[in-house]
């Protein structure tokens, strides 16, 4: 399914890319500062645009992954009674189901932000651009999740890609 | 205060059928915080800590760190690291369990986790102790005990969350750390070498190495203790003076961690682009696994908060006439239980919300407690029966019991406590260095 593989790989190269970016950006800001006196002005709120764009893009591909950190204290007493996929089923559909109203807030938020008219400090950039993303990418996480559940449900042999 | 120990017990169980601890957190906080207010206030709490922490300046150390720690990795330091400190120890009795223990105190300098610098350490160091014919308690031991240090000796991941969920400086906290985890070194040391004096066959003396061999040893590892060094220090404003003018917020600090490991593992051509491709994925999945963890222990701890917990635990203290160390001791007998069956990241988000806030209304230092909570950590990962650093090493080595290790463990364990019983004693030991930035 190249259009799922494209669903996996793009956000994950987007969140490569911004790391990579953070740190070149991190380390020339010290350096130019320290060394011409010429600090990157602009840093600070790159930092924050890179960071949401790292952390939020990796967010669904890892959660359809099942990698959230969890305790898996009692995981053996479930194996032994063969119930697994029946948690993992249900733990998934459950997460997704609460992230759906936290997304959809976090785009009113964003709107709002967009009717005051708000821009980043340094960079200028309309700050409902990263609520938008962040918004959306809730968004899809919720629904990865419980596209996680569902495939967990019906087709347990497909769950091999979500590995 | 019933409902915020409601809340706590719903967090337990929900954690306990594997809801990750993101989820469960945030839940019930939501739950919670929706039953002391609203429902609209609430879902708006919820989504303005989303969109806070993931734009938050602060906590892009939390992805620049675990970098450093990787591309380090990748230019095979671990190797060269014990290679050193076992040129130098490995002819004593016990001298390459002692060598292993240097080496994770070296690894735990660039890497912040305990569970990644047993791992790493493990694969290194053990075939070499089979090949010299170390008892397998003895080796397991002095990796899982020396893996613990990598929480503590900076940068520390532990310490970043704790620093974030208290708002105390995070450069303040790691510069803590560093006494003590010198201290755990020697103490670890002194473990080793009780070992071997009770049971001299189990750690036998390897050969002498020269000392042009321990020069070529040295020269392997020097850019990367360089990188420490530069790190830490700038962080510490050891670099702040004319014309340098080098001093480091604890981001910057780990920019240039990451930058530099960055370059050393491609100076030394141990990197393709592949290799920089999965080590910036693999830190970006576990960024995005902390700051999830992080939002959730946020949520609940505005819930605990909104629910009046710290200020019935105050008047329980001031009801029953409690001294501070009386109610510390009882603070650390939690932990102690506590990380007999948990996990450190999950036992530090469950309970520094609700402890927190009572021990600085007590009058103690917050870094001091951060350091506390650390050591206590530690000594939880090799406690029996869930010590988590036991079950990565068996995972790694594989052919040895848990019983095994858990034996070896037992003087390390002890020393540990040691430990603990001179910080509570001599704060100074964790706060003298701090109190001079």
């Amino acid at each position: 399914m190249p259009v799922l593989r494209l669903f996996i790989h793009l956000p994950q190269i987007m969140a490569a890319t911004a790391l990579f970016c953070l740190m070149v950006m991190t380390f020339a800001d010290v350096v130019l500062r320290s060394v011409f006196n010429a600090p990157i002005e602009v840093s600070a709120d790159m930092t924050r645009v890179l960071m949401a764009i790292t952390v939020f893009s990796v967010l669904p591909v890892m959660s359809a992954k099942g990698a959230h950190i969890s305790v898996d204290l009692l995981e053996s007493t479930i194996k032994r009674f063969n119930l697994m996929r029946l948690s993992d089923v249900l733990v998934s559909l459950f997460c997704g189901a609460i992230l759906i109203l936290p997304a959809k807030r976090v785009f009113d938020l964003a709107e709002r932000s967009r009717s005051y008219g708000d821009v980043m400090e340094y960079l200028g950039i309309p700050l409902f651009y990263i609520g938008w993303f962040i918004s959306v990418m809730t968004a899809i996480t919720a629904l990865a999740l419980i596209f996680r559940g569902v495939v967990l449900i019906f087709r347990p042999s497909m769950s091999e890609i979500l590995k | 205060m019933t409902e915020a120990l409601i809340g706590f017990f719903a967090v337990l169980i929900l954690v306990l059928i594997r809801v990750p601890i993101a989820f469960a957190m945030g839940f019930v906080g939501m739950i919670g915080f929706m039953l002391e207010t609203s429902f609209r206030a609430s879902i708006s709490m919820v989504a303005r800590l989303i969109i806070d922490t993931a734009q938050d300046y602060g906590l892009s150390v939390v992805p620049l760190f675990i970098l450093m720690g990787l591309f380090v990795n990748k230019g095979g330091i671990s190797r060269e690291l014990y290679a050193a400190s076992n040129a130098f120890l490995g002819h004593l009795r016990g001298g390459l369990a002692m060598a292993t223990i240097v080496a994770c105190g070296g690894f735990s300098a660039i890497s912040g986790s305990s569970l990644a610098t047993a791992a790493t350490m493990a694969k290194v160091a053990m075939p070499e102790m089979r090949r010299f014919k170390y008892e397998d308690s003895l080796s397991t031991a002095s990796i899982a005990a020396g893996g613990t240090l990598g929480i503590l000796i900076p940068p520390s991941v532990i310490l970043v969350i704790y620093g974030l969920l208290t708002e105390t400086s995070i450069g303040k906290l790691f510069i803590a750390g560093v006494v003590p985890g010198i201290l755990g070194i020697l103490l670890y040391l002194c473990a080793v070498r009780f070992s071997v004096w009770r049971k001299p066959e189990a750690g036998p003396a390897g050969p002498k190495s020269s000392w042009s061999e321990r020069n070529t040893a040295l020269r392997n590892v020097w850019a990367v203790l360089l990188l420490f060094f530069l790190v830490i220090g700038g962080l510490y404003g050891l670099f702040d003076f004319h014309p340098l003018n080098l001093s480091f917020s604890p981001t910057e600090a780990a920019g240039m961690g990451a930058m530099g490991a960055f370059l050393i593992a491609l100076a030394r051509r141990r990197l393709s682009f592949r290799d920089t491709y999965e080590v910036l994925l693999e830190t970006a999945t576990t960024a995005a696994g902390l700051f999830a963890v992080l939002i959730g222990a946020w949520i609940f701890s505005n819930f605990v908060n909104m629910a009046g917990l710290p200020n019935a635990l105050r008047d329980l203290v001031t009801t029953y006439n409690l001294e501070p160390w009386q109610v510390m001791a009882v603070i650390l007998l939690i932990y102690i239980i506590l990380g007999c069956v948990f996990e450190s990241l999950s036992m530090l988000l469950l309970t520094v919300p609700i402890f927190f806030p009572l021990v600085t209304s007590l009058g103690y230092d917050p870094v001091w407690f951060g350091i506390i909570v650390v050591v206590v950590t530690e000594i939880s990962l090799i406690t029996p029966p869930v010590g988590l650093n036991v079950f990565v090493l068996k995972g790694v080595v594989g052919n040895v019991t848990t019983a095994t290790v858990f034996r070896g463990v037992t003087p390390f364990w002890l020393v540990d406590i040691i430990r603990l019983a001179l910080l509570l004693t001599f704060p100074a030991l964790a706060l003298y260095l701090p109190a001079q930035m």
